[in-house]
């Protein structure tokens, strides 16, 4: 009984393990590395600022998780730091939803284990959550913050002098736009390997000319270093998390009517989260909100879990929780609460979660 | 010398200790390493992304790990 269990979590564990996976996590964590030393983020954050265009402002606040954070431990720091600096409730808390909910890694991952489609859908409902749920609050709280923003005067952001050559902005997006290349050619499926392996070599040949002539060698070696470190941190933890929800399939298993470890656990919870209804929508809304996810981790719960890969799941519930998990959990609520105050955290807290609720009915009852 | 590492406690800022600790110790500098995890402090002297790194009230880095070359760069030049 116990080998069982066990092999249910190493059968998990080489699902992620698989060339299927890898082939498309390696790039990711490449150019989340890219992401992480190369773009400056004092240019983004610039767009925080109390005088800022709003609508720039939102816009730069939804889509800048990508950019300056990957987890939600980082975010929170930053959202403090930006809030407390004069930016808007309604930006800072849009940056605070967005960071854990749209970052490249997680949508990648997202994409190739739980669907396109899904994966998709997870990065524009991250996108038009942020900018909904930073305008929600900044309509309900902003006539208290215009008097606190003249009070607050922001200190100069402190930068380091940046004596490196100025690139021109072609050869970054040039750059990216490479990295992002190499990524969806090596992980697609419709093309035949002789065609991938040429243009993925041409691609690199191509990246690395970039990279020597306009990149600096201590530039490379902070890309590596970025890269290095985020793959230490977050892919050892995903594996074991796996592992684990493995081992629950494995134990599930021995209750479950089918004592098949690969469904049992959504087999169990299928009475709760098999429809599209609201009822199951706000369940996993809820339940994401509370749990905590590691980085990477809402794919392997929301797939093999709670079943979605299996179709024990629906694809409601399953974005609802794709969209509440990662940016709360119980500890996260707590830090927001400290920061903003038990008003604003209850609102933002409840606006995600019935976001993510109505999102997913939404999305469910398209794909069906 | 004194070497500040502001940050409120994530993975990076203790990375960050540990490199100049080492260096420190390997170079046989007379420094103090002062580790600021007041937010509020750490607003106030304009570090945004954390951690910030301020020898003798200069900054020299933010949101990133120095390398112990960079650290070793920073400290030898202040003690002439």
């Amino acid at each position: 009984m116990l080998r069982e269990i066990v092999e249910a979590g190493v059968d998990t564990l080489l699902e992620y393990l698989s060339l299927h996976v890898l082939s498309c996590l390696v790039p990711a964590f490449f150019i989340a590395g890219a992401i992480a030393a190369l773009l400056s983020k004092e240019v983004v954050l610039k767009y925080f600022g109390a005088d800022a265009k709003k609508w720039l402002s939102y816009s730069v606040a939804s889509c800048s998780g990508t950019i300056l954070a990957v987890c939600s431990c980082t975010v929170l720091p930053m959202f403090a730091g930006v809030y407390k600096r004069g930016a808007g409730i309604g930006p800072a808390t849009a940056f605070l939803y967005s960071g854990p909910a749209i970052n490249l890694l997680a949508i990648v991952l997202t994409a190739r284990v739980l669907g396109l489609s899904i994966g998709i859908a997870r990065a524009i409902s991250a996108v038009l959550m942020a900018v909904v749920i930073g305008m929600s609050m900044a309509a309900l709280f902003e006539r208290g913050e215009k008097t606190k923003a003249e009070k607050h005067a922001a200190p100069a952001m402190a930068m380091v002098d940046n004596t490196a050559e100025q690139r021109p902005g072609y050869i970054t997006l040039l750059f990216f736009t490479l990295l992002v290349a190499i990524l969806l050619v090596g992980a697609s499926g419709l093309i035949s390997w002789v065609t991938k392996l040429i243009a993925l070599a041409l691609m690199i040949l191509l990246l690395a000319l970039v990279v020597i002539r306009y990149y600096s060698k201590d530039e490379v070696r902070e890309w590596g270093s970025e890269t290095w470190w985020l793959t230490r941190r977050i892919f050892p933890l995903l594996l074991v998390g796996v592992f684990a929800i493995g081992l629950i399939g494995g134990i599930a298993a021995l209750y479950a009517p089918s004592h098949d470890p690969q469904i049992a656990v959504g087999e169990l919870m299928k009475p709760y989260f098999g429809t599209n209804s609201f009822f199951s929508c706000l369940l996993s809304s809820i339940v994401g909100a509370i749990l905590y996810m590691p980085t990477l981790l809402e794919v392997p719960i929301v797939g093999n879990l709670f079943g979605f890969t299996t179709g024990q799941m629906a694809a409601g519930p399953a974005l609802s929780l794709l969209l509440a998990g990662p940016s709360l959990s119980f500890p996260c609520m707590v830090v927001i609460w400290r920061t903003i105050g038990w008003k604003k955290a209850s609102v933002y807290i409840v606006l995600v979660v019935f976001i993510s609720t109505l999102v997913g009915m939404l999305y469910g009852g398209i794909v069906g | 010398m004194e070497i500040e590492i502001l940050g409120a406690g994530c993975a990076k800022c203790r990375a960050t200790k540990k490199v100049i600790t080492q260096v420190i110790q390997e170079l046989q500098l007379d420094a103090e390493v002062v580790e600021v995890k007041d937010l509020e402090e750490i607003i106030d002297r304009g570090v945004v992304i954390t951690p910030g790194v301020f020898v003798n009230g200069e900054l020299k880095s933010t949101g990133r790990v120095p390398s112990k070359e960079d650290v070793a760069g920073w400290l030898s030049a202040r003690s002439d």
